[in-house]
């Protein structure tokens, strides 16, 4: 599903990944460890295409970094679900707005929006708060609506950026739970973290990352 | 696709509304513009209106010698009207000349002089409809050597010279159109740029989530379409309005094309929606 193919990415200022070789299975959980700076984001840029490595190849869905055009990159995208630290919604909408997004853009029929927005609110406990605007939200509850967001689609992968990195333990732990349960449901995640206390007890893969090269896993 | 294309059309909607003081910027620059562009189509719409204006004030007069009598004077007047560039002759004796120099130079000149000599005159008019300058000059110069004839004064060769020159009149109208136009996709251009740097996170999140190219742009180029509507239907309401009030006022008949609301319009929209596609070409790379 996911294959990394001796890719480097290198930014100017001489940090970035390099020579790394990985396999990601469908159904898969895995979790991307290590310092800010090792590596992490850029990865996942990768592989939603936001960046193109300078050598090497990325595959994911069966679309190649190495052929892909620009114009096809949107297609996808539509199949990944992107979960950002900084949550990255929009604040002139409401959470249900901001949920149903994604289906618009697929083209979703707007009693099918109603249905598959309220089953991913539900699923992330958000069906109160459905009519708020997210600035009437804690840290915890935007990254639910982010969550809910990437998932309200049914992606075949979810990427998620540091979801943990702003919240505190007990959210943390709340918000890992609901990937866990859509990973149950199929969906391969990618989770990238420097908490490694969020995810010490959990049996899942974890691939470490140091200036730029994998470690382990 | 029906709630796809009406969710974008809401976007575009929304944009329109959210952008208050760039929008109304951009339709006060575009009903300006289109203003005076409509007014330049109606006046070339009346070009040969207006040229024919001119040309009903042609007429030439005939001033006959002194010694031709009345029954000379009519056999002359008749043989203009016998030809088919003249619509009109009219007949000025010597008694109704001299009442004309009365009335423009506040003089009596048989009074003053003590007889009258001022010759009888045919005052010519010329049909506006089919009319061939070099016709006319070759009719004056027929009779200018007519023994009745003492002189033709002839003031036609200010429409020639209005005529020759309406090349350069249309070539200076395509210059301020074109000006125009470039004046519109500048501004056009330059709201939509700013319209989308305002939105540059929701552009973001669009693409984020699998938006394509086509996806992010029709709601900035609906915008853009309802900036040039309102735009343009206000200019052509000016426009139209205008003319009527001016050809009551000065009892003049400009006409208005029947097409002028579409032509303004398309012509607008094209213009919008070239610039806005260029300008989001330049962000969306």
């Amino acid at each position: 599903m996911i294959d990394f193919k001796d890719i480097t990415y290198n930014y100017s200022h001489q940090s970035g990944v390099y020579n790394i070789d990985l396999k990601i299975k469908k159904d898969e959980f895995c979790f991307l460890v290590g310092p800010t700076g090792s590596g992490k984001t850029t990865l996942l840029k990768l592989l939603y295409f936001d960046l193109f490595p300078h050598k090497g190849k990325v595959e994911i869905l069966k679309y190649s970094s190495a052929n892909i055009k620009k114009s096809s990159i949107h297609k996808v995208r539509k199949k990944i679900g992107v979960v950002f630290q900084d949550y990255k919604l929009l604040k002139q909408r409401t959470v249900y707005e901001n949920i149903a997004l994604p289906l618009h853009i697929n083209g979703v029929g707007r009693k099918k929006i109603k249905q598959l927005v309220n089953e991913a609110l539900d699923l992330t406990e958000l069906s109160h708060y459905s009519k708020k605007f997210p600035n009437e939200l804690s840290g915890g509850e935007q990254q639910r609506v982010c969550i809910a967001r990437a998932i309200v689609k049914n992606p075949d992968v979810i990427l998620a950026d540091e979801p943990t990195g702003n919240l505190d333990p007990t959210t943390g732990h709340r918000i890992l739970k609901i990937l866990e349960q859509i990973n149950k449901e199929g969906t391969c995640v990618v989770m990238a973290t420097h908490n490694y206390k969020l995810i010490s007890d959990k049996a899942y893969r974890i691939i470490e990352l140091n200036e730029g090269k994998v470690v382990s896993g | 696709m029906i709630d796809k294309i009406a969710f974008l059309f809401v976007e575009g909607i929304k944009n329109f509304t959210r952008n208050k003081l760039a929008n109304f910027i951009c339709i006060i620059t575009i009903l300006i513009n289109f203003t005076i562009l409509g007014t330049f189509f109606v006046f070339g719409y009346n070009t040969d209106n207006i040229v024919n204006f001119f040309r009903s004030k042609y007429t030439f007069e005939v001033f006959l010698n002194s010694d031709t009598n009345l029954d000379q004077a009519v056999t002359l007047k008749n043989e203009f009207l016998d030809n088919t560039l003249i619509s009109s002759v009219d007949l000025i004796g010597k008694e109704e000349s001299a009442k004309i120099f009365y009335d423009e130079f506040g003089e009596d000149i048989i009074q003053i002089l003590g007889y009258n000599p001022l010759p009888m005159s045919l005052k010519v008019n010329l049909h506006d409809k089919g009319f061939d300058s070099e016709e006319v000059n070759l009719l004056i110069e027929k009779y200018g050597s007519n023994s009745f004839v003492d002189e033709i004064v002839y003031q036609g060769s200010y429409v020639d010279n209005i005529e020759s020159r309406i090349n350069l009149f249309i070539f200076i109208f395509l210059v301020l159109v074109l000006l125009l136009i470039f004046i519109s996709i500048q501004i056009i251009g330059n709201t939509t740029s700013l319209s989308m740097s305002n939105r540059k996170d929701f552009i973001e999140i669009l693409r984020y989530n699998g938006a394509s190219n086509l996806f992010i742009k029709t709601p900035f180029l609906i915008e853009a379409f309802l900036q040039s509507l309102v735009g343009s239907l206000l200019a052509f309401l000016l426009v139209k309005y205008g003319f009527v009030i001016i050809n009551s006022y000065l009892g003049v008949n400009i006409k208005i094309d029947d097409y002028l609301w579409a032509w303004m319009i398309v012509l607008s929209l094209i213009v919008s929606s070239y610039a806005s596609s260029k300008s989001m070409k330049r962000i969306l790379l």
